[in-house]
């Protein structure tokens, strides 16, 4: 059971440090400020999900466990309302140095 | 929400994020009197729906989460990226200021979509990693949603437009 456990976690934890890093890849790749955020958003939400989960099996108590998930909610609003505001800067090109 | 329901709610957040400590409360009381304060001023119209929905809608969430995650990644990974990205301007039905921020907040987060500007009150500007494909279809969906969790029902004519 605790292999199991083990072996789930690092699983978990694994994809979740690969997304972060794909959403890193994106951000060099991709052409223009809006893929990017694509890239960043979507993830990065994906994988600090993932590394949390694979976190979760091994919390001392309850509240840390609440308190992970509650990371990841508030990292995951503010990355999607960042996103939004920077994407309408760049939009209206009042931005400072957005536009390229 | 009533104010003991807005302070029970914050205790409870201080709690998750400070710990047991009884000294964190020096800076914890004052925050959760602030925040409370504050959410009574930014969210007088606002209101929750209700746990059983929000668990309907979450699941939805976290699929489509995976859906997104894996999707934008494929993008990126391929030699050749297969990307032509766009805007598209899609005419929001919701009423509701709360259902409004949670549409966009999830148009941003879920496959392939980020919100990006007002047009005026009522159309948004959408911006996708693909856009030659139509994004209403989708987008019609997900307010619909959206307002399901928040108790609004929408009329199907979905707008679309480019």
């Amino acid at each position: 059971m605790q292999t199991l456990l083990q072996a789930l976690s690092l699983f978990l934890i694994g994809a979740g440090v690969f997304f972060f890093a794909v959403g890193t890849l994106g951000l060099i790749r991709l052409p223009d400020l809006f893929s990017r955020l694509h890239a960043l958003t979507k993830a990065d939400n994906l994988g600090l999900g993932l590394v949390i989960a694979g976190l979760l099996p091994w919390v001392a108590d309850p509240w840390t466990a609440l308190k992970l998930v509650l990371i990841w909610v508030l990292v995951m609003v503010s990355g999607a309302t960042g996103s939004h505001l920077i994407a309408k800067r760049a939009l209206r090109g009042d931005g400072e140095d957005l536009l390229e | 929400m009533t104010i003991a329901w807005r302070l029970l709610g914050f205790s409870g957040l201080w709690l998750i994020l400070a710990g047991w400590d009884p000294a964190s409360w020096i800076i914890g009381l004052p925050s959760v009197l602030l925040a409370a304060w504050l959410y009574g001023r930014l969210a007088r119209q606002a209101r929750l729906p209700s746990a059983r929905l929000t668990l309907g809608f979450l699941s939805f969430f976290l699929i489509e989460s995976v859906h997104a995650g894996t999707d934008v990644a494929r993008r990126i990974l391929r030699p050749r990226m297969r990307i032509s990205p766009g805007l598209q301007t899609y005419r929001m039905r919701l009423a509701n200021p709360t259902a409004r921020v949670v549409f966009l907040d999830s148009i941003s987060l879920l496959p392939g979509t980020l919100s990006a500007d007002f047009v005026n009150r009522e159309e948004i500007q959408v911006h996708a990693l693909d856009a030659t494909v139509d994004l209403a279809p989708e987008l019609d969906d997900l307010e619909r949603r959206v307002g399901r969790l928040f108790g609004e029902e929408l009329k199907p004519v979905g707008g679309l437009h480019d």
